[in-house]
């Protein structure tokens, strides 16, 4: 891939990167472009272009665009082989985390609707019961991917994750890996009282 | 010795092969697990892409009561209910008024004491290691373990320090020469299996466990252990799928390290569960005769 040429503006660039060092409390200044956490990034190969180094550039240069919108972002395994070789202790897992954040709330189109989709099921899912039921978070899990391929018009990518997905479930249940009871922890009112307070906390 | 155990949501569920032997294991060497009580999910590595308040506030609640309870160390063979918890805690030593904020809404509040040890850490003290040695009553020759230890049981996106090499940890490792059973040495030990890119976006995870597969088996290991209950899943369920796609002939059974154990210190593979593999994991066993 070739390098895409940033954007820079000013007036953006400075509340920008300012938000996201704040909410990933990583110092993002400090880093002199020495591609360490590149040459490490395991997803470098699927990610093209964008590897730490240039996405902490994007944020840096106030490119809110490319920032938002590009690979990294959504391919990033939050594995923290960057941070822990970089020399200025640069986590970039969470500026990517932050940077899926920040795509939410502002009502983006996330680059992997997947992607996103499993992160809030699995928290909402935790969050109903206190504890993770697998088979009820898959299940949310692939009704929203669902609608979001339907409202694409994407039939044949419904059908073969249903297969995939079928495949899976088959090879767990033969394997005594599919478990049908159910769990939860009695004190999910304090759980929930505790999200009230971080969603608080984001309008905030 | 009595200590704390959270087990986490996978233990209860698809991985409850872990549990069991987790359990058996550490009796058997004389430590009794005690489960938390009304313990909650630790928001996994999900909670932080949604939400930096709750990412904290989960595994803390878990904290608080484990400390009311009067454990003054708390195991997690989980790594990634480990990493949660330990960050968690690490966060809220150093961000007073995030503690305060999460206390206010606890009926068992963090004080911060509780020690927070991943399965190696616990096993690996001299104690636990001298009595495995002990107990060893069947020795693994023939083991060529490529032991993959992944992301989560030794890297943090915060400065905590370990017991262990960030980068080449030999912890499992030592742990399988008390039970004579060999490892190798490789270089995808701590290289990432792709975690939940698995169901959201396989193409990146099959490339990661494709190149963690061809490194294990050009050095020769017979098999995979870990720790990781998503690390065991991933490779072991989709391990046929991946392979296929990458050209790779060879298979591996990936057994979690307690399974191992357990059959050094003499329990049967009915015991341990070992039919709960989707790569059969009785093969090797039963060709280098150690069932
Ligand atoms: S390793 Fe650190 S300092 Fe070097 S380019 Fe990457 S983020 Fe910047
Ligand atoms: S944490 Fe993300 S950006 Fe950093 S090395 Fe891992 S995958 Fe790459």
């Amino acid at each position: 891939m070739t390098a895409v040429e940033l954007e820079f503006n000013f007036d953006t660039a400075k509340s920008f990167v300012q938000e996201v060092m704040e909410r990933s409390d990583q110092n993002l200044l400090a880093c002199y472009q020495c591609r360490r956490c590149a040459s490490g990034c395991p997803v470098g190969e699927e990610t093209g272009y964008v590897t730490p180094d240039r996405l902490i550039r994007m944020l840096v240069l106030g490119d809110r665009e490319s920032a938002l919108n590009n690979d990294l972002v959504w391919k990033c395994v939050s594995c923290y082989t960057c941070g822990t070789r970089c020399p200025n202790e640069i986590q970039t897992a969470r500026v990517t985390e932050t940077l899926k954040k920040i795509s939410k709330e502002t009502h983006q189109k996330p680059l992997s609707p997947k992607v996103a989709h499993f992160h809030s099921t699995f928290v909402s899912s935790a969050l109903r019961w206190g504890r993770l039921n697998e088979i009820e978070f898959i299940n949310f899990y692939e009704i929203k991917n669902t609608l979001t391929d339907l409202k694409n018009f994407r039939f044949k990518a419904i059908f073969s994750e249903m297969i995939a997905q079928g495949q899976v479930g088959l090879n767990m249940l033969r394997r005594k890996r599919l478990h049908f009871g159910f769990q939860s922890a009695k004190g999910r009112k304090e759980i929930k009282r505790l999200y009230q307070r971080a969603k608080t906390k984001q309008r905030g | 010795m009595d200590i704390g155990y959270y087990p986490g949501c996978t233990l209860h569920a698809s991985s409850s092969l872990y549990d069991v032997q987790s359990r058996r294991v550490f009796s058997e060497i004389g430590i009794t697990l005690n489960e938390i009580d009304d313990w909650n999910c630790c928001g996994a590595t999900s909670a932080g892409k949604i939400d930096d308040f709750l990412a904290v506030a989960m595994p803390a609640r878990n904290l608080g009561l484990a400390e009311a309870e009067g454990f003054s160390e708390m195991v997690i063979p989980c790594s990634a209910c480990y990493s949660r918890m330990l960050v968690a805690q690490k966060q809220l030593e150093n961000n007073i008024k995030l503690k305060e904020e999460i206390n206010a809404e606890l009926s068992k509040k963090v004080q911060g004491t509780i020690k927070v040890s991943s399965i190696l850490e616990v096993l690996l003290t001299p104690s636990a290691s001298d009595e495995l040695a002990a107990k060893v009553t069947k020795e693994l020759k023939g083991i060529q373990a490529a032991c993959y230890y992944g992301c989560l049981q030794t890297r943090f996106p915060f400065k905590i320090p370990i017991n262990d090499d960030v980068e080449n940890p030999q912890g499992m490792e030592r742990i399988l020469k008390l039970l004579k059973a060999k490892t190798i040495d490789w270089s995808y030990k701590t290289d990432c299996c792709g975690a939940s890119a698995s169901v959201d976006d396989e193409t990146t995870a099959f490339n990661l466990m494709a190149k963690i597969m061809k490194d294990a088996l050009s050095r020769g290991a017979n098999c995979l252990v870990v720790t990781c209950p998503l690390c065991q899943l991933n490779l072991d369920a989709y391990q046929d799928k991946f392979c296929k796609k990458h050209g790779i002939q060879d298979r591996l059974p990936v057994y979690f390290i307690t399974e191992l154990i357990g059959l050094a210190l003499g329990m049967s593979p009915d015991e341990l569960q070992i039919d709960r593999h989707f790569i059969d994991g009785s093969e090797l066993l039963k060709e280098l005769d150690l069932i």
